[in-house]
């Protein structure tokens, strides 16, 4: 698909993102107005306690930026690359794992550890992925996603047992400076969560118009013909895979900050099925697609995962059947629905035009 | 295509006396050391029964089969159930004798594994055909919402197998240590199915028709055969197979939700090991990580590397990679 330039102002063309972004940066006040509580939480003698509807949907939003964040770096590589990896919980544990490390298990200054632990992370998952890549892109495409799924289940298995982190426990995080522990200040964490969500998005909009990203979408359509043009299609895969798998680092120190909490579950397999499936049901390949599924899924997961389900005299637990459902969902999504919102969508707006 | 042959060879010969020299250093009898290799040729020939389906499936029809260790499950809790009392299907009236109740618990396990293969393949895989990487997304699926229906049915409980029976129990003696019988009659049963499916390909109409489909599906269309039945033949199989073996392992290992994707791993090391589509790597590359397993395990006893086991797979497929990037037998370009 070519991108024609566009002869309308910046303003013009973002109007819909700048609208959409000045709601989510108003929204822990709006709630706030709405619901009568205080988006700071309630304060109980010199500490913020954690409280009120506010702040009860800043976190729900956090995972949604934090689950659109590890789904945009999905959806490059899967997208617009059309590599498809089964182990990107892979680089979402890792880069929890290397900053909780850094934080709770060395003896370096707090916010050096922060940013020791950040950036080590950071590196260590764009070294993953280029060492995976370098492995397994020069063969057939399946090779790379049973191998990415293969390394991300021994680590899992493997974090699941190492006694020094506590094998299937985990461990905890305590020292987090004030201002971004979720649970003294949930609104700058919250602000925080939006910035890299939206740096993420531009970023990547950038990419893929990047003459990069015109060549990441030629080896998505094939590869054989990108590589008869004269592209080293090896290594703008590599490119892709390395800064997939960043991102999806930085979501995973997101998930770390917010749960406060590091422990082998950050690397299974639900963390690869949620961007997996977002990316489906948003629309591959397209930029919204990501966020529009994770928002559109997580959302949906917040609000059935406390109700019942009645049928005749047998009542169900969704929570318990949420799995189940979302498997079928995934499922359907594949079968039926593979352009996902944005791509049917597009698909619709092509035909109306026909038909005029 | 000597060289390669010869070199592979020799990488095969080297693993794996270098394996048999492990274990034989680390016991301290003959005893022990049988008993390790027993051991690891069981669990290479559980390897075996889902690696060769995920392997032949791929190389006939481009699909992996991320599903394959999820009908393993399924052949191990068919077959636990039907062999317990006061499960789904309870046959504890009508065949007492459980010696008896063991092989149809075995047969009905397979006949599941075999129909909900083929509703896999033709119901869900078939509309996407003209769609390869959603076929891989879509198996992914399947595994997830196999395993979330069993933990509906049979609860996420494990189980573990009560019922005594002679065929299980038995044992015989040698070097002054207990062989366990139904371990060497799976050895033995695994064997026979390998030379059988070696049969199948080699010798019969059939295989020499998947045979050309591996080589070149296209033609094979052309020539006027219906490669569409070979494909939901060939699947079928593969899961009737991975389900044999979930069912004759679960007298040792129990039904529980995580063992399906445990076998899996371990047989996704084993097809890659070996080379994608190749048969012969696919047996050979089992019997070895089964071995590479055992004598991890045996080395693990009493240390603090209660997870070596598990990724010793992982660190075999990655020592074979480094020799050959492609598999043993394989040509993955």
């Amino acid at each position: 698909m070519a991108v024609t330039p566009r002869k309308t102002g910046w303003l013009q063309g973002n109007g819909w993102l700048l609208v959409l972004l000045a709601l989510l940066i108003l929204f822990p006040f709006i709630v706030g107005a709405l619901t009568d509580s205080s988006p700071y939480g309630v304060a109980r003698g010199d500490r913020m306690i954690m409280r009120g509807e506010s702040v009860r949907w800043q976190s729900v939003l956090i995972e949604v930026y934090i689950l659109a964040i590890l789904t945009m770096s999905y959806n490059l590589l899967f997208g617009f690359t059309g590599v498809i990896s089964f182990g990107h919980a892979l680089f979402f544990g890792t880069a929890s794992y290397l900053f909780g490390l850094a934080l709770e298990f060395t003896e370096m200054d707090t916010g050096l550890a922060i940013v020791v632990g950040a950036v080590a992370a950071i590196v260590v998952c764009g070294l993953l992925g280029l060492l995976i890549g370098l492995v397994t892109l020069r063969l057939k495409g399946v090779y790379f996603a049973i191998f990415t799924l293969a390394v991300a289940e021994m680590f899992f298995i493997f974090l699941g047992r190492w006694q020094l982190t506590r094998a299937e426990d985990g461990f905890a995080i305590t020292d987090l400076p004030a201002w971004l522990d979720p649970t003294q200040s949930r609104l700058s964490f919250y602000y925080l969560a939006l910035v890299l969500a939206v740096l993420t998005f531009l970023f990547i909009r950038r990419l893929v118009n990047s003459p990069t990203g015109a060549v990441f979408q030629a080896i998505r359509e094939n590869e054989d013909r990108a590589q008869s043009l004269g592209y080293n299609t090896l290594n703008y895969k590599l490119f892709s895979i390395v800064i997939a798998g960043m991102l999806a680092g930085v979501a995973g120190l997101l998930q770390v900050m917010l749960n406060k909490k590091v422990g082998p579950e950050l690397l299974s397999v639900g963390y690869t099925v949620d961007p997996l499936l977002m990316t489906i049901i948003g629309g591959v390949g397209t930029l919204g697609g990501p966020i529009i599924g994770a928002a559109g899924l997580h959302l949906l997961d917040v609000f059935f995962r406390d109700r019942e389900l009645v049928l005749g005299s047998m009542t169900i637990d969704i929570a318990n059947i949420w799995a189940l459902l979302l498997g079928v969902i995934f499922i359907l999504a594949v079968i039926v629905f593979p352009y996902g919102v944005i791509g049917t969508w597009r698909r619709w707006q092509a035909r109306a035009l026909r038909k005029r | 295509m000597a060289r390669t042959n010869r070199s592979s060879l020799i990488a095969i010969l080297v693993i794996i006396g270098g394996l048999i020299a492990v274990a034989f250093v680390n016991s301290n009898s003959l005893g022990n050391f049988g008993i390790t290799l027993l051991s690891g040729l069981f669990q290479g020939m559980l390897l075996f029964l889902v690696a060769s389906g995920l392997s032949i499936v791929f190389g006939l029809m481009d699909v992996l089969n991320f599903a394959q260790g999820a009908y393993f499950m399924v052949g191990a809790y068919v077959a636990y159930d039907a062999q317990h009392a006061g499960g789904l299907i309870d046959l504890t009236q009508a065949i007492p004798d459980p010696n008896l109740r063991f092989p149809v618990a075995v047969i009905l396990a397979v006949i599941v594994g075999a129909l909900l293969g083929v509703i896999l393949e033709r119901g869900l895989l078939r509309p996407l055909y003209a769609r390869p990487v959603f076929q891989l997304v879509l198996t992914f699926g399947v595994a997830l919402v196999m395993a979330e229906i069993i933990k509906f049915i049979w609860t996420t409980t494990p189980y573990s197998w009560t019922e005594v029976f002679g065929v299980r129990e038995s044992f015989f003696e040698l070097f002054g240590q207990r062989f366990s019988t139904y371990r060497l009659f799976v050895v033995g049963m695994g064997i026979v199915l390998i030379i059988l499916i070696a049969l199948l390909l080699r010798r019969s109409r059939i295989g020499i028709i998947i045979r050309a489909g591996v080589e070149d599906r296209e033609m094979v269309q052309s020539l006027g055969i219906n490669v569409q039945t070979v494909f939901t033949l060939v699947f079928t199989l593969g899961c009737a197979i991975a389900a044999l073996g979930g069912a004759v392992a679960a007298p040792f290992l129990g039904a529980s939700t995580t063992i399906g994707d445990i076998f899996l791993l371990q047989a996704i090391a084993v097809v890659v090991l070996g080379g994608m589509g190749s048969y012969e790597g696919t047996a050979i590359g089992s019997v070895m990580v089964g071995l590479a397993v055992a004598v991890a395990q045996d080395a693990a006893i009493g240390t603090s590397f209660a997870a070596l086991p598990s990724i010793t797979p992982m660190l075999l497929l990655i020592l074979v990679l480094l020799l050959r990037p492609s598999g043993l037998f394989g040509n993955a370009r």
